[in-house]
């Protein structure tokens, strides 16, 4: 820390002033005011405070982030998350995206990033993922960095762009799985670190691939139907013996990376159902990584899975559903992603959010639709509570109101199964 | 007590330079010039974004070279009711990093459209700010703002750019980069305001999610106090992020001083950050600009603006100082040339850049 104020030098920094003493001091310089015309001093006195109080830093004991190697000092570019870390976010970005100033809350230091990027979808663009794992080309975060999004300016913004040889890390890291961490060959058994679609998530449509990371390079031999087995719970309930296995189009690992194993299941019947994927630490099949090291697989809730033993099968479960008949659910699969959309129904009160009707969570859609008069049709009401059919939101989603479009205005109506469920929760006395 | 002593000291520095010299008063330049507030010439108390009628009818007058004959000045007004305006800016830049091919882009940089709606003109309006071009349009401001009887005292609410030190066009200066509170960041919420002779208050409650949905339960406040006087101003603002991924606090100073040909600016900020990956850390950054208006029509501005990341931490210092020259020929038009150099660690290359631009501005 430079002091912002010592002694300066200011007849050598600015020329001298007539009136100042030989001790050149601010003191002295303050004294001459008087003497000269305020502006040439107030315009000396800043000068010298810019030429010798605030210089920059030498940069000595500093990685290239401005951050002290003590705390890990330079990673060379690779394309792993730890140096992407190092030497894009933190040298480029944090500036901007760090703390709780972060604009659009996307922040970007170490503890945050992966969180932050990996599978979340961009607010700029909510049909793209930030990083989508295993797709460059339609990870946000690679068009903001080459300037080919659609929304905003190139990033970093104002600055220079961040060079081609180094955004191909970045590519290569997305499409090697964006795992969270480098680990390289380590000691300790075999973990799984990542899952998506994420363990315990509730999907609106059975996704084409569950796709597993783990931390070190996998023998891909162990990588098969018999290691990833894949069953629905039919009931709800596992283990009630209902359970009905299923058969992946194939188990791989990842062409582009040997962390990362595909489960293909595209060809499956996308039912409505809580799905188990368990991969195989224990038994005759189990996977090893390339230096023979079992799978650790236990599984709490948060990874990395293990218990510091090698053997355990990893179990993680995640859930297709429908729209239900309650509001959160609605909430969650129609309003936000369809009516709450930039420039529709969201934001505060004000004359561009349409007819005042705030529909951006699941409290202000409660507000606003259960009892609430129609701006739009007097004398209707837009959900009666008990009563689908008298309800004006189910005109407006239906086609059948006397006035405006149908609702989603400019996009695919809602399918029947969708707007059935949205009259079972009003029939059900649309209960918050 | 090592931060408080500094800022103090930095404080002092401020205060000592724009008391002592007495004649001291504040783009924002133009308000320190004119002896005026922000919201003479801009519908947002905060500055900024559509011009008054004052503002507008100024911006042809006294701030361009030529004015053009004894035409009816624009006010944006349309009828009693109702008001337009919008900006518009073509820039291009050459960034030079050390090792790197030099850069150049040329874009129409932004495109923004204004709408007032004034139901009772005196009392209760409407606002939209919006950036229509380049790409898809966003809204960066929507308000509803009543004036309360008396005139002093108005409330907003909506979404609107917080009130924190100058309200500088440059994004990029370190005191609103790090700040994070600049045009990128509009937050949704309310805000009190307070204008009446000399002093302008603003005190605002908000998401503190800088444009982003809400995610926690936690709220940003905002409060800026300054004091205008015809020569000089100084002011000082306060910010709290309540945030669940750590709480940040933010307070500046700063004041502004007309010496006759030359406008001065300067700001501090201080920003305690709980959120940082190695726990709390403390940022300063600084400015001070010159602007030398040496001809009607004509502004030459010296920036000089200090960065430091994290106090704890030593030489990680930087610097940015800027040299550009705005020329305003006619009304609605203004152009600007400049080069901008950065000076930090020099391990970082891009931190130390030199940066060459210029840039057409149209508004209306």
């Amino acid at each position: 820390m430079p002091t912002i104020l010592r002694p300066v030098n200011l007849h050598a920094a600015c020329g001298n002033l007539p009136g100042m003493t030989d001790d050149n001091s601010i003191g002295s310089l303050v004294a001459a005011f008087g003497r000269e015309s305020r502006w040439r001093v107030t315009g000396l006195l800043l000068c010298a405070i810019a030429l010798d109080g605030c210089g920059a830093g030498s940069g000595e004991g500093l990685d290239i982030a401005g951050r002290p190697l003590a705390e890990g000092g330079d990673v060379p570019l690779a394309a792993t998350l730890e140096s992407i870390q190092v030497n894009v976010f933190d040298a480029s970005c944090i500036d901007c995206h760090a703390g709780a100033a972060a604009p659009l809350g996307l922040r970007l230091d170490a503890p945050n990033s992966y969180t932050n990027l990996v599978g979340v979808p961009s607010q700029q663009n909510s049909s793209l993922l930030r990083v989508d794992p295993g797709k460059p080309d339609s990870s946000y975060l690679v068009q903001k960095l080459e300037g080919t999004a659609s929304e905003g300016g190139r990033m970093p913004l104002g600055g220079p762009s961040v060079p081609d040889s180094t955004i191909a890390f970045v590519r290569q890291w997305i499409a090697d799985g964006a795992l969270p961490t480098e680990t390289g060959e380590l000691d300790g058994p075999t973990v799984v670190v990542s899952m998506e679609p994420p363990p315990s998530s509730i999907l609106r449509s059975l996704p084409a691939e569950i796709v597993v990371g783990f931390d070190r390079e996998i023998d891909a031999s162990t990588i098969n139907l018999f290691t990833f087995l894949l069953d629905r719970s039919v009931d709800g309930v596992f283990g009630n013996g209902d359970d009905l296995a299923l058969s992946p189009a194939s188990v791989a690992a990842s062409p582009a990376n040997s962390r990362v194993a595909i489960v293909d299941i595209g060809s499956i019947d996308p039912a409505e159902d809580t799905y188990r994927l368990t991969v195989t630490g224990s038994g005759p099949n189990i996977v090893l990584s390339v230096a023979g090291v079992a799978l650790d697989g236990e599984f709490a809730g948060s990874f990395p899975s293990g218990d510091g033993v090698e053997g355990g099968d990893f179990v993680a479960t995640f859930s297709v559903e429908g729209v239900q008949a309650t509001l959160e659910s609605i909430q969650a699969n129609v309003f936000t992603p369809s009516c709450a959309v930039a420039g529709c129904h969201t934001g505060p009160a004000g004359p561009s959010l349409p007819a005042g009707m705030d529909l951006s969570s699941a409290d202000a859609s409660f507000a606003n639709l259960v009892g609430v008069d129609s701006q739009q049709s007097a004398g209707d009401v837009r959900v009666v509570a008990g009563v689908a059919d008298a309800s004006y939101l189910v005109r407006k989603l239906e086609g059948t109101a006397a006035v405006g479009g149908r609702m989603p205005i400019g996009a695919a109506a809602l399918d029947a199964t969708t707007i059935a469920a949205i009259r079972a929760w009003i029939d059900a006395g649309a209960e918050r | 007590m090592k931060d408080v002593a500094r800022m103090m000291r930095l404080a002092g520095v401020i205060f000592g330079v724009f008391f002592s010299l007495q004649d001291v008063q504040a783009e924002p330049y133009i308000a320190v010039e004119t002896g005026l507030r922000c919201g003479t010439c801009h519908v947002s108390p905060s500055g900024g974004g559509m011009r008054t009628a004052y503002g507008n009818i100024y911006s042809q007058t006294d701030f361009v070279a030529h004015k053009l004959g004894d035409h009816k000045p624009w006010t944006g007004e349309i009828g009693r009711y109702f008001a337009v305006g919008g900006d518009a800016r073509w820039g291009w830049v050459r960034q030079d990093v050390p090792g790197q091919p030099a850069e150049e882009s040329t874009d129409l940089e932004e495109f923004l459209a204004y709408v007032q709606i004034k139901p009772f003109p005196k009392y209760f309006s409407l606002y939209i700010d919006a950036k229509v071009l380049p790409d898809d349009a966003v809204v960066r401001e929507q308000y509803a703002k009543l004036n309360l009887p008396g005139g002093e005292w108005w409330v907003r609410a909506g979404e609107f750019f917080l009130p924190y030190g100058f309200r500088l066009q440059d994004d990029e200066a370190f005191i609103r980069q790090v700040s994070g509170i600049n045009y990128n960041t509009p937050d949704a919420g309310w805000e009190l305001g307070y204008e009446s002779g000399k002093w302008s208050a603003q005190l605002a409650v908000t998401r503190g999610t800088a444009g982003g949905p809400e995610v926690d339960s936690g709220k940003q406040y905002s409060a800026r106090v300054s004091y205008v006087r015809q020569d000089w101003r100084v002011g000082g603002s306060f910010n709290f992020n309540d945030a669940a991924a750590g709480d940040r606090q933010m307070q500046n100073v700063f004041a502004g001083l007309n010496t006759g040909p030359l406008t001065w600016l300067a700001e501090v900020d201080y920003i305690i950050d709980d959120g940082a990956p190695t726990g709390r850390r403390k940022l300063w950054a600084s400015l001070v600009e010159a602007n030398w208006g040496y001809r009607q029509g004509h502004n030459l501005k010296l920036t000089f603006e200090w960065f430091d990341p994290d106090d704890e931490v030593d030489e990680d210092e930087r610097n940015r100082v800027s040299l550009v020259w705005e020329y305003a020929p006619i009304h609605f038009m203004q152009g600007r040339v400049g080069y901008r150099r950065y000076d930090g660690i020099p391990q970082n290359a891009a931190q130390n850049r030199e940066q060459f631009f210029a840039e057409l501005h149209l508004w209306f």
